[in-house]
């Protein structure tokens, strides 16, 4: 069994990719489909039932490891430049690298790695992508108008990105110093009454897929900031839907994510809580108890389209939701536009606020 | 003395030439050596020529507005009260038009720094409390700072304008005093204010380039109706009372004509206010 042979299209022998619209595998040569499971009958990664344990620690959903058939045709491209990795099949032929733009010039086998437990395929194609982009350039009244015409796409890659998936239980117990007051007058006297409760809450609440960028080429931000990512549509890894794209390695380990994502599933239940006590003019907590309980993580990748432009020797990097089509990126600013805007604004408002004072003066 | 003898020879001859004219009435009654001009300077605060000025001044404003606008500045007030005294001054010299002696004197001693506005006849319709204090308001300042022919200036102009708008039916009062005009200062503010709403404008127009932010939270992910609260109780610990006063504004009611008035000791009726200066 050669390499590429899981692939290759029955019909014409052509390499095939995984096509977002049809959600199947798709000849560009001759425009055969065909779906996932009928090209292979791969095991199905069953989710191990966890044991509930008493002790507060992640453990992994389930531990797969690449076996020596997952890994065949997948490739780990080493980047020279930056020292990125990116997993994708031989017919991706990635030449260049996402992150930094340089050719990928190392290629090794992977295996024994950790094997995703789910992949969230990808949803949006290309054109989609560009689209956003453009829509994302619109409406922004400083963005520089050289920017806008002389811009031009340096790179464009679909990838899936490695997230850990975290899921908790959470347990709290918040004691709040809350406060009423009430106001009346009385014979030319304000009384104001102030009324001290100790409030308390104590409670459960649960997050699920709390995903956590697991790629340090990746920036934290952006990931973060093309979320939320629908779990539900995640499906069961499988590596003929990384065919056309190209995959990023999980280099993060789970602490590193989990402190992230437990710090931002902590402050969710916190604010929940809060938000249970209602009728006061002011809550403030006083000391809280939070536990994360039945946690567990997977191992999940997500589609993600970046795009690369380089401007004035900087570059500027965008990132579109694969799977939602929320497009994200940080733009320059035009300063002379800015300032002309202020100003001029500025000018407006005080020449409107004079003809007011004017027409009240003479009134 | 020699400054003395020439005012009696100007009111004289001023007199004769009818370019003053006096009530039938007042004529009658006080002698012509007791008529003084509209503008005696006895304490000497002003030069001949301001002198000469401010007094055709004073006078075409009160030929044209058939009510006396006058000035008086003496250097004592004789052991009278400064009210007592402009009253006196008024009654006795003959100063008013008309038969109700319509008008207004302002009186500066320079002895004690006092200063009196005394109305009389239409002059306590045209000028209200609330106005006379608004013009007094105007010209006290340069009478403080010593610059006397600026503050008689502002003085006759402002009454000028008080007895056109009293003759409207509506005098200057309560509510109804002149608009201020419009000062250059309020244009640095507003460009202030503008030039830093426009900036505000701006940057919040800016913040649509940034669509990178860090998430905090993982509201997203919450499971819908997981949050279960196992145990709550709001518990009532002490209460505490504070009390403050309430000012309550006091407002001053003005007579039906918003002007108060008194009875001089020749028997005259007087509207008027001062202090000093």
């Amino acid at each position: 069994m050669s390499d590429v042979m899981e692939y290759k299209c029955p019909a014409c022998d052509g390499a095939m990719e995984f096509d977002s619209k049809s959600q199947k595998l798709k000849c560009p040569y001759c425009d055969t489909e065909i779906s996932i499971s009928e090209f292979q009958a791969s095991p199905q990664n069953e989710i191990p039932e966890d044991d509930t344990d008493d002790e507060v620690h992640w453990t992994p959903r389930n531990d797969d490891r690449w076996t020596e058939g997952d890994a065949e045709g997948i490739h780990v491209y080493t980047c020279q430049s930056c020292g990125g990795e990116i997993l994708a099949d031989q017919t991706t032929g990635a030449s260049t690298c996402p992150f930094c733009g340089n050719h990928v010039v190392m290629k090794g086998q992977f295996s024994g790695d950790l094997k995703p437990n789910f992949i969230i395929p990808f949803k949006l194609d290309k054109k989609v992508a560009k689209e956003a982009y453009y829509r994302h350039l619109k409406g922004k009244r400083f963005l520089p108008k050289i920017f806008r015409s002389e811009n031009h796409i340096d790179e464009m890659k679909g990838i899936y990105v490695p997230f850990w998936i975290f899921e908790a239980d959470v347990k709290a117990s918040v004691h709040y110093n809350a406060e009423k007051t009430r106001k009346w007058d009385k014979q030319g006297v304000e009384y104001t009454e102030h009324k001290y409760y100790d409030v308390f809450r104590s409670g459960n609440i649960t997050y699920r897929n709390v995903p956590a960028n697991g790629s340090s080429k990746m920036e934290d931000s952006l990931m973060e900031s093309i979320e939320p990512y629908n779990f539900s549509e995640a499906v069961s890894f499988n590596p003929a839907y990384l065919a056309g794209y190209a995959a990023d390695r999980y280099d993060v380990n789970t602490d590193v994510c989990l402190g992230r994502a437990g710090q931002r599933i902590q402050n969710s239940a916190e604010l929940s809580f809060h938000e249970t006590v209602q009728g006061y003019q002011s809550v403030s907590p006083s000391r809280s108890s939070i536990h994360l309980q039945n946690t567990r993580y997977c191992y999940a990748l997500y589609p993600v389209w970046l795009l690369n432009t380089t401007w004035q020797g900087r570059r500027y990097i965008f990132a579109m939701n694969g799977q939602t089509g929320k497009m994200v990126g940080d733009l320059p600013l035009d300063k002379k536009e800015f300032w002309k805007y202020a100003v001029t604004r500025g000018l407006g408002i005080s020449a409107v606020l004079c003809i007011i004072q004017l027409l009240m003066t003479m009134m | 003395m020699k400054k003395q003898i020439h005012r009696i020879l100007l009111t004289v001859l001023l007199a004769l030439s009818g370019v003053w004219t006096i009530s039938a009435e007042a004529a009658g009654v006080i002698p012509d050596e007791r008529l003084l001009p509209r503008l005696v300077d006895e304490a000497d605060l002003l030069t001949d020529e301001e002198e000469s000025s401010l007094l055709e001044k004073l006078d075409e404003i009160s030929e044209r507005q058939k009510c006396d606008v006058a000035i008086a500045a003496v250097n004592g007030l004789e052991g009278k009260t400064a009210m007592e005294y402009a009253d006196d001054f008024y009654d006795y010299n003959g100063y008013g038009m008309g038969s109700d002696r319509d008008g207004i004197l302002l009186l500066v001693s320079m002895e004690d720094r006092d200063w009196w506005l005394s109305s009389c006849g239409f002059g306590i319709t045209a000028f209200t409390d609330a106005g006379l204090e608004y013009l007094s308001g105007k010209f006290l300042p340069y009478l403080s700072d010593g610059d006397y022919e600026k503050a008689f200036v502002k003085y006759a102009e402002l009454c000028d304008e008080f007895i056109t708008q009293a003759k409207t039916g509506t005098p200057y009062g309560e509510g109804n005093l002149p608009k201020e005009p419009f000062d250059p200062f309020w244009i640095m503010v507003d460009l202030v204010i503008g030039l830093g709403l426009g900036y505000v404008i701006a940057f919040r127009k800016k913040e649509n380039l940034r669509s990178v932010k860090k998430k905090v939270l993982a509201e997203d992910y919450s499971v819908p109706g997981s949050l279960v609260l196992t145990d709550s109780y709001d518990r009532f610990m002490y209460k505490a009372v504070t009390t403050k006063t309430i000012e309550i504004e006091t407002t001053t009611d003005y007579e039906s004509s918003g002007s108060s008035t008194h009875t001089s000791s020749s028997g005259t009726t007087h509207g008027g206010t001062g202090g000093k200066f």
